[in-house]
C-alpha cells in the first residue's frame, strides 16, 4: 500500500511531477529576500489552493449522485457509473491512481504533500525551524506553532 | 488440534512478514535503548508518511458505504435515499468541511494532513533537515531539504 503522503507523485508521470516540482522551486526562490508579511501572505495564499484530494472528493460523489438519479430514473445500468466511480476512489486510496489524475497533474494540481513541503521551505525562510533545535540542550523545543 | 490463541495468526502469517514486523519492534527497543535521537525522528517519519489522514480515510468510507447502498438500491429502491445521501455528504465536507463520519473519525484520533504534516516539519527540524540548506540560501537547496523523508 502506498503511503498517503506520496501515493499521488508516485501514480503521476515523471514529466508531471518534474513541472510541479520546478514551480515550486521557482516561486521558493522568489520569496529567499522576502518581507515576513510576504510570506505570510503565501502561506495563506497556500492554504487555500485546492488539492488533488480535494478535486476527487467533489467529482466523485457527483458521478456516484448522478448515476443513482439516472439509475432510478431513466434505466437501471446507469447504477455502474456510480459503481466504477466509488470502485476508483478505492483504488486511488489503496495504490494511488484515479482516472482524473494524470489530467489534474498535468494541469498542476499538487498534492497535499507537496504544497506542505513548499509551507516548509517558506517557514524555514522566517526562521520557524530554529525552534525546533538540532542538538538536544534545553526545553526549548517544548513548543509547536501551527501556521 | 485447537492452536494457541498468541501464535495462531502469527503461525499463519509468511515468514518474511513476521521477520518484518519483528525487525520493525527491535529497530524501535535499539533506538530507545541506545537513545538514538536521529534513529527515533527517522522511524517516527517513516511511520507519518503512512498515517491515514481524515481526507483518505474519508474518501476510502465515502466509497465502500456508497458500494453498499448501491447494492441496497439495486435490490429496493427505498433504500436510495442513503445512497444519494453519502455522496451529498462527502461533497459537503470537499467544499464546507463537516460530514457525519468526521465527527467519529477524529474522535478515533484521525488526524489533518496539516496536523501531520506539522509534525513532520518539528521532526525534521530537530533531525537539522534544514540548516545547511538555510545559510546557503538557496531556494534549490531548501527545496530539497523539506522534500527529504
Amino acid at each position: 500500500m502506498q503511503p498517503t503522503t506520496t501515493r499521488v507523485e508516485a501514480s503521476t508521470a515523471a514529466g508531471s511531477n518534474e513541472a510541479i516540482r520546478q514551480d515550486s522551486e521557482q516561486r521558493i526562490a522568489a520569496y529567499i529576500q522576502a518581507e515576513p508579511q510576504a510570506i505570510e501572505q503565501r502561506l495563506r495564499e497556500l492554504d487555500r489552493e485546492w488539492t488533488t484530494e480535494r478535486i476527487i472528493e467533489t467529482e466523485a460523489p457527483l458521478m456516484v449522485g448522478l448515476g443513482v438519479l439516472l439509475g432510478l430514473t431513466k434505466d437501471r445500468r446507469w447504477f455502474g457509473l456510480s459503481a466504477v466511480s466509488a470502485s476508483m476512489v478505492i483504488l486511488h486510496n489503496l495504490q494511488g491512481w484515479y482516472p482524473l489524475l494524470p489530467i489534474l497533474r498535468r494541469l498542476g494540481v499538487r498534492s497535499q504533500n507537496e504544497i506542505e513541503q513548499e509551507r516548509y521551505a517558506l517557514r524555514v525562510l522566517r526562521g520557524e525551524h530554529s525552534r525546533h533545535p538540532t542538538r538536544v540542550s534545553s526545553d526549548a523545543a517544548s513548543t509547536t506553532t501551527v501556521h | 488440534m485447537i492452536p494457541d490463541t498468541a501464535t495462531r495468526a502469527s503461525s499463519h502469517s509468511p515468514s518474511e512478514v513476521n521477520a518484518w514486523i519483528r525487525e520493525e519492534m527491535n529497530a524501535r527497543l535499539q533506538a530507545l535503548e541506545n537513545n538514538d535521537r536521529d534513529a527515533l525522528i527517522d522511524q517516527r517519519l517513516h511511520e507519518l508518511e503512512r498515517e491515514w489522514d481524515v481526507e483518505r480515510s474519508l474518501q476510502s468510507n465515502f466509497a465502500i458505504v456508497s458500494l453498499v447502498a448501491l447494492a441496497l438500491t439495486a435490490g429496493n429502491k427505498r433504500w436510495s435515499a442513503l445512497a444519494l445521501a453519502v455522496p451529498a455528504f462527502m461533497i459537503q465536507h470537499a467544499l464546507q468541511g463537516w460530514c457525519p463520519p468526521l465527527s467519529v473519525l477524529r474522535r478515533f484520533g484521525f488526524r489533518t494532513a496539516r496536523e501531520i504534516s506539522d509534525e513532520r516539519f518539528a521532526l525534521k527540524a530537530m533531525r537539522g533537515d534544514f540548516d545547511e540548506a538555510v545559510h546557503s540560501r538557496n531556494a534549490q537547496a531548501i527545496a530539497k531539504a523539506s522534500r527529504r523523508k
